[in-house]
C-alpha cells in the first residue's frame, strides 16, 4: 500500500474504515493514525459525512414510506396468479368484473392497480381531524374505474357525477365509521370521478366534509375539471389521470395548478 | 462506516426439499418471496426513490422485482446472492421505469417529491426541525455525478463494494473512488456550514 509520506488518503481511511483493507494494509493504516492527529481528524469528518447522509436519507423517506399492508397483499395475489392459485379475495374482484362485461361488454372494474397508490403519507392516514374528512382512507377506498378508453371519456356527453345511491352511501358511511353522522354533514363523492372513468363502487366513494373550509368538493371538482381538460387535450394520460388523483388528490391539484392553497376561483370559502 | 451494513443478512432460500410436489414447492416459494418482499421492500423503495422514481413507481416497480424473483427461482435457477440480485434487477427497472414516465410526464422533478411530502394538516415546528440541514445536504448529494449518487445510495443500504460495482457496472476499485468523491463533498459542505468543525 502506498501511503503519502505525511497523510493518509481519503480512499485508504474509508477502506479502512469498512474493513476493505487486506491486514497488513490495515495495520499500517492503524499505525499511521496512532501517530497522526490530522488524519484521526479526518477519519472522523468522513465518518460524521456518512452519519449525516444517512440520517438525512432516512428521515426525509421514513416521513414518506407507505405501509407495505397493500403493496403486500397485492404482490400476494400476483404471486398467487402467476403460479396458478388465485387467493379467493383476488377472484372476487374479477368474478365482479365479470358480471359487469356480461352487463356492458366495455366495462370491466380494476381496482388492484389503484392497491398501489396507497402510499402517500396523507393517502394512507385518513385525515378526520374534528369529524372533517378531505382524505379518503386508502385502505376504504383505494379507487376503482371502468375500463374504457380515453375516446369513451372525452366523447361522453353526460360528464356530471351521477348521485349515489342512498344504500349505497350508507355503506359508505358505515365503512367509515360514521353511520350516525349527520348525513347533511357529508357529501359521498367519488375519489376518481366518472368523467375520468370512474366507477359507480363503494372502493370509489368517500365521504367528503362538506365543512372542509380549504380542501373542500369545489375544489376537487376544479381538478377533475382541469385532468379531464388534460386528457382529452392529449397532455396527459388518462391511467395516470386516475392514479394521480386516487392517489392523493390534494397533492395533485397542487401539481397540476401549480399552488400550495386553492386557487380563489375554485374555492369561495376558502379563508384568505 | 455506514451504519446499515448489517442489513447484509440474507434469507436462505430452501428450494431443494421440493421435489415433484408443484403445488407446494411453489406455495413455499410464494412465501418465501412474500418474506423477502418484506425484509427488503423498504430499502429497495428508497433506493428506487433516490433514482428520482415516485413511491407509486417504485411499488410498481418492486412488483415487478418481486414476480422476476419468484419467476427465476421457479424455473430453478440458482440465486447465491439474493440481495445483489434484488438490487441490481431493481436498479434496471427502476432505470427503465424512469425513462418511460420522463417520457410521459416530460419531467420527475423534486418538486415531484415534495408534493409526495405534502402533509394536509402540516406540523410547522416538525417542518423546519427537518429542513435546514437536511436540505443543504441533501443538495450537495443531488448534484453528485448520477453514478457517485447511486453508489452512495446503494453503500448506504449496506451492499458491499463487490455488489455495488456489480450493479452498477464498474470495476471493483472506482466504487471506493466513488464514495470518497461523494464523502469528500459532504464534508466540505459540512465544513462550510459547521466552522468549528475540525479541518486540515
Amino acid at each position: 500500500m502506498k501511503t503519502s509520506a505525511s497523510h493518509l488518503s481519503d480512499e485508504q481511511l474509508l477502506l479502512a474504515a469498512e474493513g476493505e483493507l487486506s491486514k497488513r494494509d490495515a495495520k499500517l493504516v492503524e499505525a499511521h493514525l496512532e501517530a497522526c492527529w490530522q488524519c484521526r481528524a479526518r477519519r472522523q469528518e468522513l465518518a460524521q459525512a456518512v452519519t449525516d447522509f444517512v440520517h438525512s436519507n432516512q428521515q426525509e423517506f421514513d416521513v414518506l414510506l407507505p405501509p407495505g399492508a397493500g403493496p403486500r397483499a397485492l404482490l400476494k395475489a400476483r404471486l398467487a396468479e402467476v403460479a396458478g392459485a388465485q387467493p379467493a379475495q383476488h377472484q372476487s374482484w374479477f368474478l365482479f368484473s365479470g358480471s359487469l362485461a356480461a352487463a356492458a361488454a366495455i366495462c370491466a372494474i380494476v381496482a388492484l392497480a389503484f392497491a398501489l397508490s396507497r402510499f402517500s403519507t396523507v393517502s394512507h392516514n385518513p385525515s378526520r381531524m374534528h369529524g372533517v374528512v378531505y382524505i379518503p382512507d386508502s385502505r376504504l377506498t383505494p379507487g376503482a374505474t371502468l375500463l374504457e378508453s380515453r375516446l369513451a371519456v372525452c366523447t361522453s356527453t353526460n360528464i356530471n357525477n351521477k348521485a349515489v345511491p342512498a344504500s349505497l352511501q350508507r355503506e359508505v358511511f358505515e365503512e367509515y365509521g360514521i353511520a350516525g353522522a349527520d348525513p347533511h354533514a357529508y357529501e359521498v363523492d367519488y375519489l376518481v370521478t366518472p368523467a375520468l372513468g370512474g366507477a359507480e363502487d363503494i372502493h370509489n366513494l368517500w365521504p367528503h366534509s362538506n365543512s372542509a373550509t380549504v380542501w373542500n368538493a369545489q375544489v376537487k371538482d376544479a381538478l377533475e375539471d382541469r385532468l379531464r381538460d388534460m386528457v382529452c387535450g392529449g397532455s396527459l394520460d388518462l391511467t395516470e389521470a386516475q392514479r394521480e388523483i386516487a392517489g392523493n388528490w390534494i397533492a395533485a391539484y397542487k401539481k397540476y395548478f401549480h399552488t400550495d392553497k386553492p386557487l380563489a376561483e375554485h374555492c369561495n370559502r376558502c379563508a384568505r | 462506516m455506514f451504519s446499515r451494513s448489517a442489513d447484509s443478512v440474507l434469507l436462505p432460500l430452501d428450494l431443494t426439499a421440493s421435489g415433484a410436489e408443484s403445488s407446494h414447492r411453489r406455495a413455499r416459494l410464494q412465501d418465501q418471496v412474500t418474506s423477502l418482499f418484506d425484509q427488503f421492500r423498504e430499502p429497495l423503495l428508497r433506493y428506487l426513490w433516490s433514482l428520482g422514481l415516485s413511491l407509486p413507481d417504485g411499488e410498481e416497480v418492486l412488483q415487478e422485482v418481486f414476480l422476476s424473483l419468484y419467476q427465476h427461482l421457479d424455473r430453478g435457477k440458482p440465486l447465491d446472492h439474493v440481495r445483489g440480485w434484488l438490487f441490481r434487477v431493481a436498479h434496471n427497472l427502476g432505470l427503465k421505469r424512469r425513462q418511460r414516465v420522463r417520457r410521459a410526464t416530460e419531467t420527475h422533478t423534486d418538486a415531484d417529491h415534495e408534493d409526495l411530502a405534502v402533509d394536509p394538516s402540516p406540523n410547522p415546528e416538525a417542518q423546519l426541525a427537518h429542513s435546514q440541514t437536511k436540505r443543504r445536504l441533501l443538495a450537495v448529494v443531488d448534484a453528485l455525478p448520477e453514478q457517485d449518487r447511486r453508489c452512495l445510495y446503494l453503500r448506504a443500504e449496506g451492499l458491499r463494494y463487490r455488489e455495488i460495482a456489480g450493479i452498477l457496472d464498474m470495476s471493483l476499485g472506482a466504487v471506493p473512488l466513488s464514495l470518497t468523491r461523494s464523502l469528500a463533498r459532504i464534508a466540505r459542505a459540512n465544513d462550510a456550514t459547521n466552522p468549528e468543525r475540525s479541518n486540515r
